[in-house]
């Protein structure tokens, strides 16, 4: 027998709790600029991109977690001091491009030594797959409203005795 | 129950050891193989999971694996945990030592890229003074090559080429695509040929020693099979210096067992049958125990392109699609200024770049990553490391895995010869892809760590004169007559050539002359 069961997401809400809350919003506000929803699909908001990264930028080495902290407080203080606004989250579409230039640049293998196009490089990638791995993303892409390249189904290896 | 006595006892049952015992039981033999980790059931070990379901979404636990670039969530069980089996290395010369314990070992894994060695790299110091040949030839293992490609149903097609022999295939016929064509057109007049990747077939679905070695083993009766044996050290008699048995530990319970053997076969991977010999302090008379270690740098995406007449949607069949490889091309004909040896590249088409390679994002990226779409290019790769004598691994008593066996201390790194090596390589790439008129995205000449390519090498290596080598031309200790390593350890060295082939030819080989040896009453 088999109870039929549902999973937290569906019935709770994250509780951010490793960002401060000027550190979440302005993430928040990032990823929702690098994957808002697009033909029919769910983006980052939706996705819970920035909830989920809170959580598994907190487990992660420290080294990770303070280049996040680092990065999302640069842009609040780019904020006030370019554009004389509260913070980040506060900046319109025009201010926020200006922010994000640092990914103009090509790709290179090693991250680059500055740390806004280190970290903003970083989210780019992070805030992508937290959102097409998202359950939101993968279910709008099976029922033919999302795009191509979803995260889907693997062959996943249960821990061995 | 008393313990038995076997003929050849085995350590370790993938590529190598599957093949000692495919080949001993041909002729015979009673074997006992133990290997360290369990039989996997493919039914009830593994599962379909949506990504979300993942705890991490796909990410992985956060600093789990650190060593292992092929992790992933859904694949980390299937590694070696370093936490139980550690290693030790100075932080600023990372070693990817990248294992698995299970009956088949790391060929239920491989990429299943199957080459043959040449005698560019047999007898490598004729053509560069570098290093040493190996004590035979392509001439001495053809006709082992030859019986291992349709065991593991090897499809290729033939190029004729001397630095990339020909074997016994299942002949491609499938034709190139256009971007190939013209990638192979721009790379002619430096001498590069592309041809199809060459991949054992399998039965479809794998290509192991546990579907096509093990099973024969089995059946004949001449092997038994015991899964999660840890092996600590072998035992050596006394008065005659041959080795009688092994002493291993019960993965699960941590019981201490013993086996008695007439000769040893150790095919425990490159590094772990070396950790074997250290930790019994036996088979060292040379002092090359655990020196010349190599593999082959690898370095994925090192070239990603787009191939503009496919892109929004135009690629299509025939103009995109598809994998390749291009062989070894360079210190062949000519003779680079700066760097020995040489390098070799597999690459895809018809694929899509990933949205790193875009200076974009949001809607933007989402535009470049449609147009892009199936209209990719990407090489990876694969160079020859030097086999130095510095580059080593040696016990670190001060450290012990999770059933007390002193662990292994690396000391390795890349030199310049690599390093020129892969810069040649990347902007040689760069331009054939130019000249082909691909756009290029992306290069790199950065180095992953040692170990990355997952093809580690000597340690245990062969050669005629016993103050210099391990083992003779038979894979047979110089030292103690009836101890033999079939494993990639026994590399002189590695050229560019993905190692599997070779090592199971090897194998097969060495594993018929114990054989004979068993039955002239030799050993």
């Amino acid at each position: 027998m088999k109870l039929e069961t549902a999973v937290a997401d569906d019935v709770a809400e994250m509780q951010p709790r490793f960002f401060n809350p000027s550190q979440f919003a302005a993430l928040r506000k990032l990823s929702e600029t690098l994957m808002p929803p697009m033909n029919e699909a769910p983006g980052a908001a939706e996705a819970k991109a920035a909830e989920f990264l809170d959580f598994l930028i907190g487990e992660s080495p420290s080294e990770r977690q303070q280049l996040y902290k680092t990065g999302l407080d640069l842009l609040n203080t780019q904020a006030k001091k370019r554009f004389s606004k509260a913070s980040f989250a506060e900046l319109d579409g025009g201010q926020v491009a200006t922010l994000l230039a640092p990914l103009r640049e090509a790709w290179t293998f090693d991250p680059p030594a500055d740390l806004l196009s280190r970290f903003l490089r970083a989210a780019k990638q992070d805030v992508r797959a937290a959102t097409m791995n998202s359950r939101e993303y993968i279910s709008a892409a099976a029922s033919g409203g999302g795009r191509r390249g979803a995260g889907g189904v693997g062959l996943y290896w249960y821990p061995i005795d | 129950m008393a313990a038995k006595d076997y003929d050849v006892l085995i350590i370790g049952s993938g590529a190598s050891g599957g093949m000692a015992a495919y080949s001993l039981a041909k002729k015979g033999v009673k074997c006992l193989l133990l290997d360290a980790g369990p039989q996997v059931d493919f039914q009830r070990n593994r599962g379909l999971k949506p990504v979300y379901e993942l705890p991490y979404r796909g990410f992985g636990k956060p600093g789990r694996l650190s060593h292992v670039f092929q992790a992933n969530e859904f694949n980390a069980n299937q590694w070696v945990d370093e936490a139980q089996v550690p290693y030790t290395h100075d932080p600023k010369q990372p070693y990817n030592w990248v294992r698995v314990r299970m009956v088949g070992g790391k060929s239920l894994f491989w990429a299943r890229m199957s080459f043959r060695l040449s005698d560019y790299e047999f007898k490598a110091k004729d053509h560069d003074g570098f290093g040493e040949n190996w004590p035979i030839s392509h001439a001495d293992l053809s006709p082992f090559y030859d019986r291992v490609e349709p065991i593991f149903r090897v499809s290729g097609r033939k190029e004729g080429l001397d630095q990339l022999p020909d074997g016994q295939f299942i002949e491609d016929k499938s034709p190139d695509s256009l971007a190939s064509k013209r990638l192979g057109e721009a790379g002619k007049p430096l001498g590069m040929t592309v041809t199809k990747i060459r991949r054992s077939l399998g039965d479809g679905s794998l290509a192991s020693s546990y579907n096509l070695l093990l099973p024969d083993a089995v059946a004949s009766g001449n092997v038994t099979i015991v899964p999660n044996a840890v092996v600590r050290e072998l035992s050596v008699d006394k008065q005659t210096g041959l080795v009688n048995g092994v002493h291993f530990v019960d993965r699960q319970s941590g019981r201490e067992l013993y086996a008695k053997a007439r000769a040893v076969v150790l095919g425990a991977s490159c590094l772990e049958s070396t950790r074997i010999l250290l930790n019994s302090k036996i088979a060292n008379s040379s002092g090359a125990l655990g020196h010349y270690l190599h593999d082959q740098f690898y370095m994925s995406n090192s070239v990603v392109a787009l191939v503009p007449e496919a892109r929004d949607g135009k690629g299509g069949r025939g103009l995109v699609g598809g994998a390749g490889y291009i062989p070894r091309f360079r210190n062949i004909k000519t003779k680079e200024k700066n760097f020995i040896r040489g390098y070799a590249f597999d690459f895809s088409t018809g694929g899509t770049p990933d949205a790193r390679y875009f200076p974009s994002w949001g809607e933007e990226l989402q535009k470049d990553l449609d147009s892009a779409r199936g209209a990719g290019f990407a090489a990876t790769l694969m160079g020859e490391v030097l086999p130095r004598f510095e580059n080593h691994v040696r016990l670190d008593k001060t450290v012990t895995d999770a059933w007390g066996i002193p662990v292994l201390n690396f000391q390795c790194r890349y030199t310049d010869n690599e390093f020129n090596m892969a810069r040649d390589a990347v902007e040689t790439l760069g331009e054939v892809c130019r000249t082909a008129g691909f756009e290029v995205l992306h290069r790199t000449d950065k180095m992953f760590p040692p170990g990355y390519s997952i093809h580690e090498l000597g340690t245990c290596r062969m050669g005629d004169n016993p103050k210099t080598s391990v083992l003779n031309k038979w894979n047979q200790s110089h030292d103690i007559k009836n101890l033999f390593v079939v494993d990639g350890s026994s590399f002189v060295t590695g050229g560019s050539q993905n190692p599997t082939m070779t090592i199971l030819a090897l194998s097969m080989r060495a594993s018929e002359y114990l054989a004979e040896q068993l039955q002239k009453r030799v050993i």
